[in-house]
């Protein structure tokens, strides 16, 4: 019986040691060296010993921390920021955080927290941010006021909060965000306003489904920003918002919330406060005339996304401080739907993603004269030939997206109507040009310009003629004839690049003299295609740029291209068949003293031989001088040389003097 | 010694820190509606979490805007979130496409916006189109991720329409 003891004890040892093994195992991630930690989902009971004592960002949520309490993080007395989200916590006994005078955020969200002790969060002497977001808190007095007067922000959604009536020795005049989301409030009385003592505030009531607001509640009050997201009936909260002052109102619902339709009438209660920027996103409209907007006049910004719009009414007055509107994920037919004219004032106009397919029209937008911005994309637009009756008038436009889109027709200097723009976005749009055609001509401020994937005719020379000052061109997804940029090709008249995009073009090989007239390029982009290292003597007269050439089919790179690779700032070289044979052992030399310059090391890793397939690169270590074989065969070889010599001497000799 | 193979063999088998530490155990596989021919059955693919989800109607003639009902734990927070559906039937794929379900300048679900750590509870419509689904099994692999593309939520699905 003894023997089976002694097993079944050493059996236990080795679970033992087996259990130290997969606790090692599961260490917290340094994310920054000795500063910033991430331990999450770990189920740890307590801070391990392998942090490091200047630990200062400490993610620590998904644990398992029923109490904490002045001894918990005594050790971590840098900590600034400590995330302590979902560590089923029940208790935060007195001066926890005593000795963590940094200390500026805490995050507490999803604790099921039984008591606060008054002193719980006493110490740090700058608390500025923290989050009691579903605490199970009920009352506003279960957070302990002792140190909070330098609170920026309070976030306290998901609770069962009903008043959000501060206690009287609550310090509020230095929040700036104030976030009671997702909780039961049902009325605002004066007396609850009135126990925030802060100005510019942010609150958030998304989620609450305010039924009565106290008239005057918010009067003289002034709001950074008031969200009363997914409320069913938005009379109550005009009516209650009398006399406030409003940067920005969000006002709009959501798939799942069921509200009243907004009617004209509704709105006239804007006209008694001042607000700058609405939001009434899926919202219905009961009726929607040119009165619908007579108390809208003094705002700056206007989103009506997805609010089964089909048109705007002709004939709205006094809209000219609106510079901002958002028209996205409506239904109109035509562009000349939304009256225009009424905004003449707009700097930034946003029509993407009409559930409709959107058509153009011609000079829809002429009298938006000081337009710079403008959002076309996803629309389903399609025109043979653009831009220029389309975008008539626009001719302070600076920024154009027409991305993912039907196919657009563009002919030479297509974007004449726009010479001051400066980025163009027509990725994803299918784009035919005519042989040598240059839709871009004269586009002389144009520094951004996105081609890609738009299925372009890449041996047209002229295409990219006339952009004196591109900056970042983005290529990628486009094919080249025979799969090569040749010496000859469309990129030499955009001198002037600095950021190139070539990947996903499928490319087999690029001419040594490709690149020649790209002089300011400092960021080059060719990963995703199948170019060996022939390729990269096109980059000889290139020094310290960003160089991506992952995922091609690199397998060796001789010695003479080495000093190609040096001299840039930046190189990656992940997901290429790469070769760590002898063959390639001047490259691997390379590889391991220029690591500085690497990027995607982990990915970066060998095909070939078979027996280093997925091994990291920085990790192989060849000694190609001759094998041990090798010297004994030669050793063995050079033995019975000399033996034979010996023996074919002696003959030879005597055969001479045999005679004698 | 005898006894010493058999008991460590024992240990071995019952000892479950020693089976990987659980890591390769899956999530149960759950039933989010069976009825009217159609079966729909999933099991979570995130290694860290199961969730709930059920559908309130289950019929080979599907319709549109149905409601379900969802409940998870967020482990990152869901100002931008997105759906990738992948569908496909006798090992051929039939169907892949992404949807936004809140964005920072349209929140579709008033869940959008929640944070890391919050549970949530979703009951209500979800917006789909109705489809009639052919007879047959098809698998469906649904992915719920974040703006840099966290793994929100992650199911393997079988559908069997009979």
């Amino acid at each position: 019986m003894a023997p089976d003891v002694s097993c079944f004890l050493l059996a236990l040892l080795c679970s033992a040691s087996c259990e130290v093994i997969i606790s090692l195992d599961q260490t917290c991630i340094e994310e920054e060296a000795n500063k910033t930690y991430n331990c999450e989902n770990l189920g740890l009971r307590e801070i391990p010993d392998t942090l490091s004592n200047a630990t200062e960002i400490l993610d620590f949520s998904f644990n398992f921390l029923p109490a904490i309490q002045n001894r918990t993080f005594s050790r971590l007395i840098n900590l600034t920021f400590l995330d302590l989200t979902r560590c089923q916590i029940n208790w935060i006994h007195e001066d926890t955080f005593e000795s963590h005078c940094q200390l500026s955020t805490l995050v507490l969200t999803g604790n099921p927290l039984i008591f606060m002790a008054e002193t719980a969060l006493k110490g740090p002497r700058t608390l500025k941010h923290l989050f009691l977001i579903q605490t199970g808190i009920s009352n506003l007095e279960f957070i302990p006021v002792h140190n909070l007067e330098n609170l920026e922000s309070l976030y306290l959604g998901s609770n069962q909060i009903s008043s959000i009536k501060f206690p009287k020795d609550f310090p509020t005049w230095n929040l700036k965000v104030l976030d009671f989301q997702n909780n039961a409030i049902r009325y605002l009385s004066r007396e609850d306003m009135n126990s925030v003592e802060s100005t510019n505030l942010s609150l958030n009531f998304n989620g609450n489904d305010i039924k009565g607001v106290e008239p005057g509640a918010f009067s003289s009050i002034v709001f950074q920003s008031l969200n009363f997201g997914g409320t069913s009936n938005l009379s109550v909260i005009f009516n209650g918002l009398q006399n406030s002052t409003i940067q920005s109102l969000w006002l709009g619902t959501f798939e799942d919330t069921s509200n009243q339709d907004i009617s004209s009438s509704m709105l006239k209660g804007l006209c008694d406060m001042s607000v700058g920027s609405l939001n009434l996103q899926k919202n219905r409209f009961s009726d929607f005339t040119a009165s619908t907007f007579q108390c809208f006049t003094r705002l700056w910004e206007l989103d009506l996304t997805a609010t089964h719009l089909e048109e705007l009414p002709p004939g709205i007055e006094g809209m000219n401080l609106l510079k901002r509107l958002v028209l996205s994920g409506n239904k109109f037919d035509q562009l000349c739907q939304i009256n225009a004219a009424n905004f003449s004032s707009l700097t930034h106009l946003y029509i993407k993603g009409n559930k409709k397919k959107l058509h153009l029209g011609a000079a829809c937008l002429e009298k938006l004269k000081n337009l710079q911005k403008l959002d076309l994309s996803h629309d389903d637009i399609e025109a043979s030939d653009c831009c220029n009756p389309q975008l008539k008038g626009l001719i302070r436009l600076q920024s154009l997206n027409l991305s993912r889109n039907a196919p657009l027709g563009l002919q030479s200097q297509a974007f004449r109507e726009c010479p001051r723009l400066e980025i163009l976005d027509l990725a994803f749009t299918q784009l035919h040009v005519d042989a040598s055609q240059s839709p871009f001509q004269d586009l002389h401020f144009l520094k951004v310009l996105n081609l890609s994937h738009c299925t372009l005719d890449t041996s047209n020379q002229h295409l990219l003629e006339g952009l004196a000052d591109l900056r970042h061109l983005d290529f990628s997804g486009n094919s080249f004839q025979d799969r090569t940029i040749p010496k000859t090709n469309l990129l030499q008249t955009v001198g002037s690049v600095e950021i190139l995009i070539l990947s996903f073009c499928d490319l087999l090989s690029i001419d040594p003299q490709a690149f020649h007239s790209l002089g300011n390029i400092s960021h080059i982009d060719l990963s995703h295609n199948s170019l060996t290292c022939n390729s990269i003597d096109s980059l000889s007269h290139l020094k310290g740029i960003y160089l991506n050439l992952a995922a091609n089919s690199i397998g060796i790179i001789p010695a003479h291209l080495l000093p190609v690779l040096s001299q840039q700032s930046t190189i990656n070289l992940s997901q290429n068949p790469l070769d760590c044979t002898c063959s390639n052992v001047n490259f691997l030399t390379w590889y391991r003293e220029n690591l500085q310059k690497l990027e995607g090391l982990e990915g970066t890793v060998c095909a070939n031989p078979p027996d280093l397939r997925g091994v990291e690169l920085s990790a192989v270590q060849l000694s190609c001088g001759m094998t041990t074989l090798g010297i004994f065969f030669l050793i063995v070889f050079l033995f019975l040389f000399t033996i034979l010599l010996i023996f074919a001497a002696q003959y030879v000799l005597r055969r001479k003097y045999q005679h004698i | 010694m005898k006894g010493f193979p058999a008991v460590l063999l024992i240990w071995t088998l019952i000892s479950p820190s020693s089976s990987g530490g659980g890591s390769g155990e899956a999530w149960p596989t759950h039933v989010a509606c069976r009825n009217g021919g159609l079966e729909v059955l999933y099991q979570s693919c995130d290694p860290l979490q199961d969730f709930g989800f059920s559908m309130d109607q289950c019929s080979k003639h599907l319709k549109s805007n149905l409601n379900i009902k969802f409940g998870i734990i967020l482990r990152h927070d869901i100002k931008e979130l997105f759906l990738d559906i992948a569908l496909i039937s006798k090992g051929s794929s039939i169907l892949n496409f992404s949807y936004p379900i809140c964005e920072e300048d349209q929140p579709k679900f008033s869940f959008c916006g929640r944070r890391k750590g919050e549970q949530i509870y979703y009951a209500g419509p979800v917006n789909n189109p109705g489809v009639d689904i052919p007879e047959g099994e098809y698998q469906v692999l649904l992915e719920v991720y974040t703006e840099n593309r966290s793994i929100v939520a992650c199911a393997n699905a079988t559908i069997i329409c009979s």
